[in-house]
């Protein structure tokens, strides 16, 4: 006999930010400088992506106060708490991360050690921004199918170690001025760290406003486009994998600048490109309506490029009014695959999401052209039909 | 006072829903594109020159032939649309001594005029070609316009950045990339004056269905065009 799939329920929602915010007067000491020079890059990146406050795992002296796995394993005792749950409670983890701590195992199981709780089931998702939504489908799929009563979704980003100038010095990135290109400098200013967790079940919350998972589209256009954010291959040989880091060894991969994370913002251009079709092929099937989304929760890398997509969108009737649009990229930063859920933690913690709201979540990642969607229904508290 | 605002609102709402359309069509192509051997090996800083060269030759065959057709279609449009019709003959007039650019630009690089003009066409543009005028000799044919969406989104899209990137990788001077840098620069009004075209057209769903599915078509045809030049 076939069983009905299960409505499953956002009913939890943390965020664990380290550090004090850092402004943007005071971001160098943390990134320190690379080959003992301040970078003629930083202001104009800042004033690009427009963010102003950002946290940082380090202190000024480049030593971690935290790991991923531990900003990770905050963020969801902060979900378990907003949910009313204890974290016994949990059957599923499934984490996302672009980098972990460690190059093997993976980021899941290092989160579950954090917590300290299980047996338990982990998946463990490695991509960049879209991860967090690969791991929410994970949780969401499970929760439906009956395979758990309490999933979390969690995602965290520890990017400020590889900026440092370790990361740098000493290798071909350097030009003969001393100073970094473009495509590796630009992330140093532009990505920081943090973590962000969702708690799902398959009710609704007695005590506070429940977000249904509606739907999750994730869609990878990597069989067309180039890689276009990478680490692992010196600038310019990211398609050649049989050039990639392990292929020389890691001294000489980091001589040729392999190491560092870098970004191609021509090929960039393109895949927003890419990304914009993806969603305009939604409204066009009716699957988005603009006009019927609430809020609009779009994780995006720079203030500029919000600005640039908006012209489009409104010539082609898929513009969603500035008015609904929630972000917190201006005093977050840009933390990667948790962005969503830091995101999702501040709108859920404000109390303000009044039941039958309808929230769009996108995230698209560069790392290699994917765009991932999730369509979520505010739900009122329900003390009649759970247990 | 009503009505006329509500006569403006649905015909927006008919000319987004054609752009949404379009610009669907637009990605699908340039995705398309972008996985080709000779735009992969731009994107990847590998170009050869001899890699230019076949673009110079195997482009021109087809720049030959557009004015040609935007010409067929002027020619059929009918005296109601007479504003489309004056906007495709200034559109040919305009672009119908391009393909001498791409003449000269091959000669800058080293080539030889006689073999950039007695080349044959690829399959690709034999197929494009045979497409345009097959459309361009129908009666009003409108669906023009959304392969002019197509051939115009190359030159404000990706025409600029391909001749800088050209130059770049061959170390060319300007004289042997001006037909993209060219398009590149002029082609930047390409929404706007492409909106107002759309306006001069008596816009429903058949009629969208005719323009969307003649850009798809093109953007196939061309991206094959481009796959059959290396």
């Amino acid at each position: 006999m076939t069983q009905r799939l299960r409505t499953a329920y956002i009913t939890g929602a943390g965020a664990f930010l380290p550090g004090a915010p850092v402004g943007n007067d005071a971001m160098e000491p943390y990134l320190g400088q690379v080959h003992g020079r301040a970078s003629s890059l930083g202001r104009r990146a800042l004033r690009w992506n427009g963010i102003e406050t950002r946290h940082y795992a380090l202190s000024p002296d480049g030593s971690h106060q935290h790991s991923g796995a531990s900003m990770c394993a905050a963020a969801i005792r902060a979900a378990a708490e907003s949910a009313g749950e204890g974290l016994g409670a949990l059957d599923l983890l499934a984490t996302a991360t672009t980098q972990g701590d460690l190059l093997v195992p993976g980021h899941g199981v290092q989160v579950q050690a954090e917590l300290g709780v299980g047996p338990l089931e982990v998946a463990s998702f490695q991509s960049v921004c879209a991860s967090a939504l690969m791991a929410a489908k994970t949780a969401w799929l499970n929760i439906r199918a009956g395979e758990a009563d309490n999933a979390v979704a969690a995602a965290s980003e520890f990017s400020s170690r590889w900026f440092r100038p370790e990361f740098y010095d000493g290798s071909d990135l350097i030009d003969a001025k001393g100073r970094l290109p473009m495509q590796a400098d630009f992330l140093r200013w532009t990505l920081s760290d943090g973590a962000g967790a969702v708690w799902m079940q398959a009710a609704p919350s007695r005590d506070h406003v429940s977000l249904r998972v509606d739907w999750i589209d994730m869609v990878s256009l990597a069989h067309q486009y180039d890689s276009c954010m990478w680490a692992g291959a010196a600038p310019g040989q990211a398609h050649d994998l049989s050039r990639s880091w392990s292929a020389a060894g890691p001294r000489a991969a980091f001589q040729a600048g392999a190491i560092a994370l870098m970004q191609d913002f021509t090929l960039l251009k393109t895949i927003i490109r890419a990304w914009i079709g993806e969603y305009l092929k939604k409204v066009d099937s009716g699957r988005i309506v603009p006009d019927q989304v609430d809020r609009l929760l779009l994780h995006y890398s720079a203030r500029s490029l919000r600005e640039e997509i908006i012209g489009l969108l409104e010539s082609t009737g898929g513009m969603i009014d500035e008015e609904r649009w929630f972000n917190n990229l201006k005093t977050r930063g840009n933390t990667g695959s948790a962005s969503i859920w830091i995101m999702l933690e501040e709108l859920f913690a404000r109390g303000d999401i009044a039941p039958g709201e309808r929230i769009l979540c996108i995230v698209p990642e560069s790392g290699r052209a994917m765009v991932g969607f999730m369509h979520l229904t505010a739900i009122a508290p329900d003390k009649e039909t759970r247990p | 006072m009503n009505a006329p605002v509500a006569a403006k609102d649905v015909e927006d709402a008919a000319v987004q829903s054609v752009l949404r359309k379009l610009a669907i069509v637009w990605t699908e192509f340039e995705g398309a594109l972008e996985s080709t051997e000779l735009i992969r090996r731009l994107n990847r800083g590998q170009l050869r020159l001899e890699d230019y060269q076949a673009f110079l030759i195997n482009l021109r065959q087809q720049v030959v032939d557009g004015a040609c057709w935007i010409s067929r279609a002027a020619s059929n449009i009918s005296e109601d649309h007479f504003d489309l019709r004056s906007t495709l003959i200034s559109h040919a007039a305009t672009e119908h001594r391009d393909y001498r650019m791409l003449e000269e630009n091959f000669v800058v690089t080293g080539g030889s005029r006689d073999v950039i003009r007695s080349a044959p066409k690829n399959p690709g543009s034999e197929a494009l070609s045979a497409w345009m005028f097959h459309t361009a000799s129908k009666p009003d044919p409108f669906e023009m316009i959304g392969a002019m969406f197509i051939i115009e989104g190359l030159g404000s899209t990706k025409a600029a950045g391909w001749g800088r990137a050209v130059a770049d990788q061959l170390g060319l001077e300007t004289g042997a990339v001006s037909f993209l840098l060219y398009h590149g620069e002029n082609d930047a009004d390409h929404m706007q004056e492409f909106e107002a075209m759309l306006r001069m057209l008596p816009l429903d769903a058949e009629l969208e269905e005719r323009i969307v599915t003649c850009a798809r078509v093109t953007g196939r045809l061309y991206a094959m065009q481009i796959g059959d030049m290396l």
